[in-house]
């Protein structure tokens, strides 16, 4: 009685050991699959945001010329994406793309003298509309201009753009890079002006000043028109080349 | 407390993946129309979010990514096995490591919210949850 007792006391403790041993086996196992496939969805997710992060760079978020575009747009009154005085006789139209590199050569060699010769001076006043051309990125670009102007920074916004201006639909043109330069052009109410750009309006306003710009018979940015007492409406100019050339358009048109 | 048995875990998995797949499907279809998905309380944050550059990964939508994701663990949910089990643990822990990266994208970078994003990123939770218990609870002991 005594031995059967020791018997199946002896194979309850085998039992238990080997269960044990299973059981320690299993959690090794457990532990290196488990190890294995945390790292590998770690891997995944790393990759993931590497990809995702690359995407947007390309674009200059540390800005270029805040201070320049500052100085030249100085005491000038803006309203909405007008730069100068509401009283100033002739009115130049910029028909542009935020993302065109000519714009931007524009904007960098002529643009500050023309200011200060003609628009600080209240003779000519500068509105600029959107002409959308280079493809989506510009699409995005445009109302983030017209938002920017909701607040009266809007030239701001546009002369930073252009001096901070990537390679045409790169990526570059990024929620990051956009509120950089709306930043940079001290719009003031930054949640404001991403419901704007966001907008009916704003996106209604792109799709008139295209449709305008096309009227107007131009096919590529910068395209420019005048208005003033001598001339008869809104006068496309097409592309000045040089200062000389606006200078004279805006005189005529006195 | 027992944890609840292999069988439940892996029905509710089912479960909670298929509603992965329509939500992630209605984000990605919402967005293929060139629009976003309507979002439930107003305001523009799904046409933000659904039109940043961050929508896409690498030229494929996220919201695809997200159902390619739900289906592969729909798929480890009805398979049996530690293959399964470690599976469907390694996939739900990148969905979820993912989906806070896309959360903390929308929350400090986009700085617009998506309920639909944020549906989907409770959902993976959730998965990830679910798919952790039945790794550590069952893996090396059932078929």
């Amino acid at each position: 009685m005594s031995a059967k007792k020791d018997r199946e006391k002896r194979r309850e403790e085998r039992q238990q050991r080997q269960s044990e041993a299973a059981e320690n086996a299993r959690r090794e196992r457990l532990i290196k699959l488990a190890s294995a496939a945390a790292f590998l969805a770690i891997v995944a997710v790393a990759v993931a945001v590497v990809i995702s992060q690359s995407q947007t760079s390309g674009g200059d978020t540390n800005l270029e010329n805040i201070d320049e575009v500052e100085t030249d747009l100085a005491n000038i009154p803006q309203h909405r994406l007008t730069l100068g005085l509401s009283t100033a006789k002739v009115k130049l139209v910029e028909f542009g793309d935020l993302q065109c590199p000519i714009c931007r050569e524009f904007a960098v060699n002529v643009l500050p003298e023309l200011i200060e010769n003609k628009v600080r001076t209240g003779e000519a006043r500068l509105e600029f509309r959107n002409y959308p051309i280079l493809g989506p990125e510009s699409v995005t670009a445009a109302p983030a201009a017209i938002a920017a102007g909701e607040q009266n920074r809007g030239w701001d916004f546009i002369e930073l753009f252009y001096k901070n201006q990537g390679t045409e639909n790169t990526g570059y043109v990024s929620e990051e890079f956009l509120t950089s330069i709306a930043k940079g052009a001290k719009v003031p109410d930054i949640p404001r002006w991403n419901r704007d750009r966001e907008g009916a309006r704003a996106k209604a306003e792109v799709k008139h000043t295209t449709a305008e710009a096309e009227q107007l018979g131009f096919g590529g940015t910068p395209s420019f028109a005048v208005e003033g007492p001598g001339t008869k409406g809104l006068e496309p100019l097409g592309t000045p080349g040089s200062l000389g050339e606006f200078e004279e358009a805006i005189d005529d048109a006195a | 407390m027992s944890a609840p048995s292999e069988g439940t875990l892996r029905a509710v998995t089912t479960f909670v993946a298929a509603f992965g797949i329509g939500v992630a499907a209605y984000i990605a279809i919402a967005e293929a129309g060139g629009g976003a998905p309507a979002c439930l309380a107003g305001g523009g944050g799904c046409e933000t979010v659904a039109e940043s550059q961050y929508a896409d990964l690498a030229g494929i939508n996220v919201a695809v990514i997200g159902i390619a994701g739900y289906v592969l663990l729909l798929v480890t949910a009805l398979l049996r096995g530690d293959g399964a089990r470690m599976g469907g643990f390694a996939i739900s822990l990148a969905g979820f490591g993912f989906s806070v990266y896309l959360t903390y994208l929308e929350l400090f970078v986009i700085e617009a919210i998506c309920q639909w994003c944020v549906i989907s990123a409770i959902l993976m939770t959730v998965l990830f949850g679910l798919n952790a218990l039945r790794m550590l609870r069952y893996t090396g002991i059932e078929p």
